[in-house]
């Protein structure tokens, strides 16, 4: 490729229309405008609030959990979770102090 | 009508239904920029939006030194630099279209006399900068076909006109390369 039809190549491609833009295009950028802004508003605050219900009933939900397995765990004789969990750790405390 | 500077300041004092305007007055001049490197229109169409997002959220940031119409330019340029970034990670998962059968002829004919058509041309162009890297191509189109200042292709590329002169005369030197290889297939 010599250089004059490089140039007959860079001029003929000078002349080429490019797509015209939709009638509705400018409206669309000012909804995309609207979007971001909308989005970039939303803080930390706001998205604890959105999901504030979800967190309450998450929490509501292993506390009743826990209660019930406590119940359920006393009515077959069991030990309960607490005295369970408290023999554990001196057990491991215990074996601990022996190393 | 108002110029930009008036419509501008409007924007900024909270007219945010203004800024369509300020889109409806530049929208053919960032499509023709964005068409250099992108020949799919839904794409362009989708490029000049990020284009038009971005001149939104850097409103702040333009001083009014130079034309606004410079300014909005520059933003669509490194829209098309970003893109053909990424373009350049995905290239082989994206088949490139076939040449036409008159741009195939011009390409194998010797003759100087006659130019290609305008869309055969830029056809051509678009395989064979698609071989470059895309600060080449930017710099190989901004100079040739948009006929800008080397100043202006330096502050689009935020290097310095030594470079950019240097990148042109390689770049020039691989576009001729790639426009062989495109003979060769």
């Amino acid at each position: 490729m010599n250089e004059k039809r490089l140039n007959q190549l860079f001029a003929a491609a000078r002349n080429e229309t490019a797509p015209v833009p939709s009638a509705d295009f400018a409206a669309d950028v000012l909804r995309a405008v609207r979007r971001a802004r909308l989005a970039e508003s939303v803080s930390i605050f706001d998205q604890l609030n959105f999901l504030f219900p979800r967190i309450a009933l998450a929490a509501a939900s292993v506390i009743v959990l826990c209660v019930a397995a406590d119940l359920v765990l006393t009515a077959v004789g069991l030990p309960e979770v607490g005295e369970g969990t408290t023999q554990v750790s001196s057990h491991f405390l215990f074996n601990a102090e022996e190393l | 009508m108002n110029d930009d500077a008036e419509l501008l300041q409007r924007i900024r004092a909270g007219a945010t239904d203004e800024f369509a305007e300020l889109v409806r007055r530049h929208q053919v001049r960032v499509f023709a920029i964005l068409h250099r490197y992108e020949r799919d229109g839904q794409r362009v169409e989708d490029l000049a939006q990020e284009t038009f997002l971005k001149v939104w959220r850097g409103l702040g940031q333009f001083d009014g030194r130079a034309p606004f119409e410079h300014w909005i330019s520059r933003v669509a340029t490194r829209t098309a630099l970003d893109h053909l970034r990424r373009e350049k990670r995905h290239r082989n998962e994206v088949a490139m279209p076939e040449l036409g059968d008159d741009a195939l002829d011009w390409l194998r004919s010797a003759d100087e006399k006659d130019g290609p058509a305008a869309q055969d041309a830029a056809e051509i162009l678009n395989r064979a900068l698609a071989q470059l890297s895309p600060a080449d191509r930017v710099v190989i189109t901004m100079q040739e076909l948009e006929g800008r200042s080397v100043k202006e292709i330096a502050a689009a590329l935020e290097t310095s006109g030594i470079a950019v002169r240097v990148r042109a005369v390689r770049a020039r030197a691989k576009l001729k390369r790639a426009l062989e290889k495109l003979l060769e297939t």
